[in-house]
């Protein structure tokens, strides 16, 4: 995919003005998401379970070399075949040979934002698959053309009637059908994918090493139908998904389930071992494709490589009350929200992704959310650290900042400074653009003697 | 050199003089109580159906579901006495599917079925019944997990009928899986 999130401002700006009910949806959509994971979070001993796993993962990274080979060693055993791709073109060349080899006339898709980052769709798009997204949200932005705007829920910036609308338009069903009859059209054409593709393709939630177990997360069937129907099954997992142990799953499973939607655990999870046994149904063949694409990069950043434990929940997402104005098309690349602002730096590049961690009020709620305490609001300061100290930031900013630093270093100039703006014209004056804030409130009156002085007096009135 | 020497130098570059993170141990499971009541309750709370039955009341329950029906699709480890009488149909046009799980977790209202009874006969039929044995409930994840001796080639993990809330926020049953999932508890 490629990163506009250098348009992020505008983008929002422009968003916010030509769709106001996009700002609507992701509120009530968020709120509600939030809601069930506070819910869900004070049921169970949370800070216990979010420590142990910041814990394991940290274990997973710190020796993830010794863990990527051992998970490679149980695939191959398990009869899983195993490819490595640093970029896009190594994941586009695999498909490529797979749907020539195997005749792909049709693939099913399980919703994954990883192949949103490697470009899947249009690779196979343009070697003449048909490509089914299944996930009924990601199915419904297929439709639309548009890209997931969050990690769980991708369609969460649709209204109701927009939806209605669309299928109207595409199926001729009712402008005012139900829910449960949009739902039953789209569940007959992907019934229909599902029992004729070819091919079936997923991301992953986990990697186990020590079992070569593949977990995916779900509830509407779709990856448990497009990982056991079609003859072939191509996984892509991004390198930092690996756990140690299957055990860790009953941590993991129903932590991210908690995190995510506020289940005790989602309504479907696959565990994948490999292509089916003899006599059994299932896939002929399972490829497991071990992506890099940035991640290394971000592995070896003294600070940021704390971004690899982010289990795709979305929790911090639904926290953030910066996302909650727009969802994430703005943010301009597959991640958005707060750990977009802190993940796309890492894997684009800073100069790339400029923006994004201003994207922030700094409150915290995303670092409370996150499920293994991923410090974004410290990593948000990072990057803006390292933005300037590139030279990112732009000019009127610098300049702007450089004078404030000298007046505020020299007691003199900032003497002269607080007496000169106090003979200024009051700003509810200068700028109409404040009425909004000056409206209910009181006129802004600066006092008549400054902060220093008043200390001074106050401070002589004591020792007298 | 290959993608996958680059990729694992890179990681062994990047991990050069980095602290090695302890692995932590699992917790103790909390003491195993009956967790009947508890699993049904939390298949309840999840959208599920589910009984406790004696084989005799799940093979009657079972009849009573395909009454009607042009026949049932079956996983291969339901046992001869649950077929009797019914007519067997593939996955693919039968409106009612049973399947006889490995095991159920209480905790999280769940039921692990194994590829190795047949994959289509748990997804594609919109109705879906499942037979546990009451031995083979387990408190929770981890006690079952560290219970499970070997792997099927695809273990599934059903704790409610398909859901999706995709669709204005409004929550649909039976988006691609069963959108019905009754559980028979085996006395």
């Amino acid at each position: 995919m490629r990163a506009k999130a250098k348009l992020y401002p505008k983008e929002a700006a422009r968003l916010l003005r030509e769709k106001p009910g996009v700002r609507e949806a992701v509120t009530g959509a968020t709120l509600h998401f939030d809601r069930n994971r506070l819910k869900a979070y004070a049921e169970v001993p949370i800070a216990e379970w979010r420590e142990r796993a910041k814990a394991v993962k940290d274990h997973a990274l710190s020796h993830l070399d010794q863990y990527l080979e051992l998970a490679e060693k149980r695939l191959k055993e398990n009869g899983v075949q195993v490819h490595y791709a640093e970029e896009p073109e190594d994941a586009h060349r695999l498909l490529r040979e797979i749907v020539e080899r195997r005749g792909v006339k049709r693939a099913v898709k399980a919703k994954s934002m990883l192949t949103e980052e490697l470009g899947v769709n249009p690779l196979l798009a343009s070697l003449g698959v048909e490509v089914y997204e299944t996930d009924l949200g990601e199915y419904l932005i297929q439709l639309l053309g548009e890209p997931p705007s969050h990690i769980v829920g991708p369609a969460i910036h649709l209204s109701l009637k927009e939806i209605q609308t669309l299928f109207h338009e595409r199926f001729g069903t009712p402008l005012d059908a139900s829910p449960e009859a949009l739902a039953q059209v789209a569940r007959k054409v992907l019934r229909e994918a599902f029992l004729t593709a070819e091919l079936g393709i997923s991301g992953a939630n986990f990697l186990v090493a020590e079992t070569g177990t593949l977990a995916l997360m779900e509830n509407e069937g779709n990856i448990r139908l497009s990982t056991s129907l079609p003859k072939v099954h191509v996984a892509f997992v991004g390198i930092e998904k690996l756990l140690p142990r299957f055990q860790d799953l009953a941590l993991f499973l129903p932590l991210t389930a908690r995190a995510a939607t506020g289940q005790r655990l989602s309504t479907f999870v696959s565990l994948i071992q490999g292509p089916a046994r003899k006599g059994e149904e299932g896939p002929e063949e399972v490829h497991v494709v071990l992506v890099d694409h940035g991640r290394t990069a971000l592995l070896a950043d003294p600070e940021a490589w704390e971004t690899l434990r982010c289990l795709r929940c979305g929790a911090c997402l639904n926290a953030c009350p910066v996302y909650r104005q727009t969802g994430g098309h703005p943010y301009g690349y597959v991640y958005s929200g707060p750990i977009g602002a802190v993940l796309d730096p890492g894997l684009l590049s800073l100069e790339e992704a400029y923006p994004l961690p201003y994207a922030s009020t700094l409150c915290g709620a995303c670092l409370e959310a996150c499920p293994v305490k991923i410090p974004i609001p410290k990593l948000l300061l990072t990057w803006r650290h390292r933005a300037v100290a590139e030279g990112l930031s732009p000019a009127w900013e610098r300049a702007m900042l450089a004078a404030y630093r000298r007046v505020m270093e020299s007691p003199a100039l900032y003497r002269l400074f607080s007496k000169a703006l106090r003979g200024l014209p009051l700003p509810q004056d200068l700028l109409p653009l404040l009425r909004a804030w000056t409206e209910g409130r009181g006129p802004l009156k600066p006092s008549p003697k400054p902060f220093h002085q008043l200390w001074r007096e106050m401070e002589e009135g004591h020792g007298r | 050199m290959d993608a996958r020497t680059r990729i694992l130098n890179r990681v062994r570059r990047a991990l050069e003089g980095r602290p090695k993170a302890l692995l932590p141990e699992h917790p103790h499971s909390p003491f195993p109580e009956d967790p009947i009541p508890l699993l049904l309750a939390r298949l309840a709370e999840n959208g599920a159906e589910p009984h406790l039955l004696s084989p005799e009341g799940a093979q009657a329950l079972l009849r009573e579901l395909a009454q009607g029906l042009p026949g049932v699709a079956f996983g291969q480890g339901v046992p001869t006495p649950f077929r009797e009488g019914l007519n067997p149909l593939p996955p693919e046009e039968a409106p009612l599917g049973v399947s006889w799980a490995l095991f159920a977790v209480a905790e999280t209202g769940t039921l692990a079925l194994s590829s190795a009874d047949g994959r289509r006969a748990q997804l594609l039929p919109p109705t879906h019944l499942v037979l546990v044995e009451r031995e083979r409930v387990y408190p929770t994840l981890l006690q079952a997990f560290q219970d499970l001796k070997e792997l099927p080639s695809a273990l599934g993990l059903h704790s409610g009928p398909s859901k999706s809330a995709d669709i204005g926020q409004v929550m649909v049953k039976g988006v691609h899986g069963p959108g019905r999932l009754i559980v028979a508890v085996l006395t």
